[in-house]
């Protein structure tokens, strides 16, 4: 089964000069598949995952996920889509820093309103421990370090058992130890709960372990 | 709670300094607002009680009507001129004949409170050489005070020791000093027909009004009618007081289909009153008004701080999933609890700035302190007017941020 689908996408930038940043861009992922995106830096990385992330609506072309098109659905549609759907972790990590670590990864959840506050809470738990920082979970996100961050930020992104998991270097701040750890993580939600899992990456080790890359050259898919 | 509320709460203790700031803007306005208006309502109440000491809300009186009724009517013969010499109109029967029929029918109706006859005549008061012209006012001590609360305005002396003794007489502090008498002492009072009585003062009455205490003299209206030589329901003038001063005119309307007398509304020549009250009202309402939007301002701006600062914030709600009603919801929600909490504050502030007011001294008139006046219904206007700038000025903000995009931000 086809879990996304991006069709003929093309990107442009018109500030600070016309900027033509991706370039026809076609690929199809299966549900359950593991992706790695990689490619030189600049060559348009984040930009294609913001368009997955339908968060940027600002591109020609078509994305679909799960058999249903998203693009040119409304803001507050798209919204409801991500919070369902999408799980997401930013190159740079973008907790909120006024709430706790347990707040921040229950804050999407509790948007849904599918399951009830405890619930919620066993299953916050229960992920910051599966990332090793259970014991962070009390503090206010501003104050734990870069690596636990990107952790919380992992866990936040997984609450709602999406079905895709996009994470734009969702490694790049952690040790090989670490980096093992949230690998083991997405393989293991990959292969055991069918979800469906995207990451950029620069690590060619991390890469290596993936079923499939997708290399970007300047703004173009090159395999 | 829910999740919207949570964030909003958190966000908004988050920096409490900033909180109490905002607060604080609403607490000023809230409690100028009050102490502005209870202020201006207690000088309105004291400007018309003092007016009310000497001018009763209705006055029925024997007018001397202004159109002369011709003595004869015209020729028959066309040719022929009619010519009358100094035509005059004159008053064949002075004063309220039957006054007391009048003032029983006026105790029935139900807006009246207080129903008082009269005999007022100028007269000359003398002690030895000063002299001074007054109106000798003639009352019935019990409904006098009714009407105008005059035992409260006595400053020596007993309103209803005119009642006990035949000669006595209460002046009007000012008239008393014009011609140099106190308690006890003695003035012959003449009238216009060159009668002379001797009185004995005993008691100063001063109502704050100036006019009235330069120049009024009251005695017991028997010894009143006695001394102009007046039958026994004889009164020139029958005061009134309603429940409700605003509404005399109207009431003034129904009595005089009663009697052919005049009846007389103080609003009839007096609206500098009325006006002035109005104009009070209008200050004191253009005055805290604009403090509170002052206020509003104030929120406004610290919102759209805290909008502009959080920008990262909204950036990574909206990312998780959270829509543009959402986020109004979350900023709206911090300016309501800043104008609910600001407002509650001001309102007690109000109420204690009243009371230090209260307490001020201010020793003029009949006043030994500030007026003020306690009214409910300005702590909830006050209260509703915060809630509604508070409202609007944290909704622009808000809107603001639900429009941020988020890719904007996060792309860095
Ligand atoms: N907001 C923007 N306006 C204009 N150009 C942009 C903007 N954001 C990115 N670019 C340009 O688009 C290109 C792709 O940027 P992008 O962030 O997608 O790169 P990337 O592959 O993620 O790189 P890295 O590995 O360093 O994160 C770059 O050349 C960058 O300069
Ligand atoms: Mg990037």
């Amino acid at each position: 089964m086809t879990a996304l689908s991006v069709k003929q996408i093309n990107k442009y930038f018109y500030k600070p000069v016309d900027f033509h940043v991706l370039k026809d861009i076609s690929f199809e992922v299966e549900k359950g598949e593991f992706v790695a995106i990689m490619g030189k830096s600049g060559s348009g990385k984040s930009t294609l995952l913001y368009l997955l992330s339908t968060m940027d609506t600002d591109y020609e072309g078509s994305i679909c996920m799960n058999g249903s098109t998203i693009t040119g659905l409304k803001p507050d549609q798209l919204a409801r889509y991500r919070n369902e759907h999408i799980g997401f972790v930013f190159q740079f990590h973008y907790l909120l820093p006024e709430f706790t670590v347990l707040d921040n990864v229950m804050l999407p959840a509790l948007k849904l309103k599918k399951k009830s506050k405890e619930e919620i809470e066993h299953e916050a738990i229960r992920l910051l421990n599966l990332l090793d920082i259970k014991d962070q979970a009390p503090k206010v996100a501003s104050k734990i370090s870069g690596g636990q961050q990107q952790r919380v930020a992992l866990a936040r992104a997984l609450i709602n058992s999406p079905d895709i998991v996009m994470g734009d270097e969702p490694t790049g701040n952690l040790d090989s130890q670490n980096s093992q750890i949230v690998f083991d993580i997405l393989r293991e939600l990959a292969r055991d709960e069918g979800q469906t899992i995207i990451a950029v990456t620069h690590d060619d080790e991390f890469a290596a372990k993936c079923d499939r890359i997708i290399e970007l050259e300047d703004g173009e898919l090159v395999s | 709670m829910n999740v919207n509320q949570k964030i909003a709460t958190t966000l908004l203790t988050y920096r409490l300094r900033q909180l109490l700031v905002a607060v604080l803007s609403v607490t000023f306005g809230i409690s100028m607002y009050v102490a502005m208006n209870s202020f201006m309502a207690g000088v309105n109440n004291i400007q018309t009680e003092i007016t009310f000491t000497s001018m009763p809300h209705i006055k029925i009186y024997n007018e001397l009507s202004a159109e002369i009724t011709p003595i004869l009517s015209g020729p028959e013969d066309p040719g022929a001129i009619l010519m009358v010499n100094n035509q005059r109109n004159i008053r064949y029967t002075e004063g309220i004949k039957n006054a007391d029929a009048i003032k029983k029918e006026l105790s029935q109706m139900t807006p009246v409170v207080g129903v008082a006859a009269q005999v007022n005549q100028n007269v000359f008061i003398r002690n030895g050489v000063s002299k001074a012209s007054a109106t000798l006012s003639g009352i019935e001590t019990l409904n006098e005070n009714q009407v105008f609360n005059s035992s409260e305005y006595m400053v020596e002396g007993d309103l209803y020791e005119l009642d006990r003794r035949s000669n006595g007489i209460i002046l009007g502090t000012g008239l008393a000093q014009n011609i140099g008498v106190g308690m006890g002492a003695t003035v012959y009072v003449s009238n216009s027909e060159g009668m002379s009585k001797a009185f004995k003062v005993i008691g100063l009455i001063e109502t704050g009004a100036n006019a009235a205490d330069r120049s009024r003299a009251l005695v017991s209206i028997q010894t009143a009618r006695q001394f102009f030589s007046k039958n026994r329901s004889y009164a020139t003038d029958i005061m009134v007081s309603v429940r409700d001063y605003a509404k005399a005119a109207s009431i003034a309307g129904d009595i005089s289909g009663l009697t052919n007398y005049k009846v007389e509304a103080w609003q009839e020549g007096n609206s500098q009153l009325d006006a002035a009250n109005l104009l009070r009202d209008i200050l004191a309402i253009s005055v805290s008004l604009t403090i509170m939007v002052v206020a509003g301002f104030g929120i406004y701006n610290i919102m759209n701080m805290t909008v502009n600062e959080k920008i990262r914030e909204i950036a990574i709600l909206k990312a998780m999933g959270f829509n543009g009603g959402d986020v109004i919801e979350i900023f709206l929600t911090q300016s309501v609890v800043i104008g609910f909490i600001g407002g509650l504050i001001g309102l007690v502030f109000g109420n204690i700035i009243i009371r230090i007011i209260d307490n001020i001294p201010f020793n003029i008139a009949t006043l030994s302190t500030l007026p003020v006046d306690y009214r409910t219904s300005d702590y909830l206007l006050a209260f509703c007017f915060g809630m509604i700038i508070t409202f609007l000025a944290g909704y622009l903000p808000a809107r603001k941020a639900s429009r941020i995009d988020p890719v904007e931000i996060l792309r860095g």
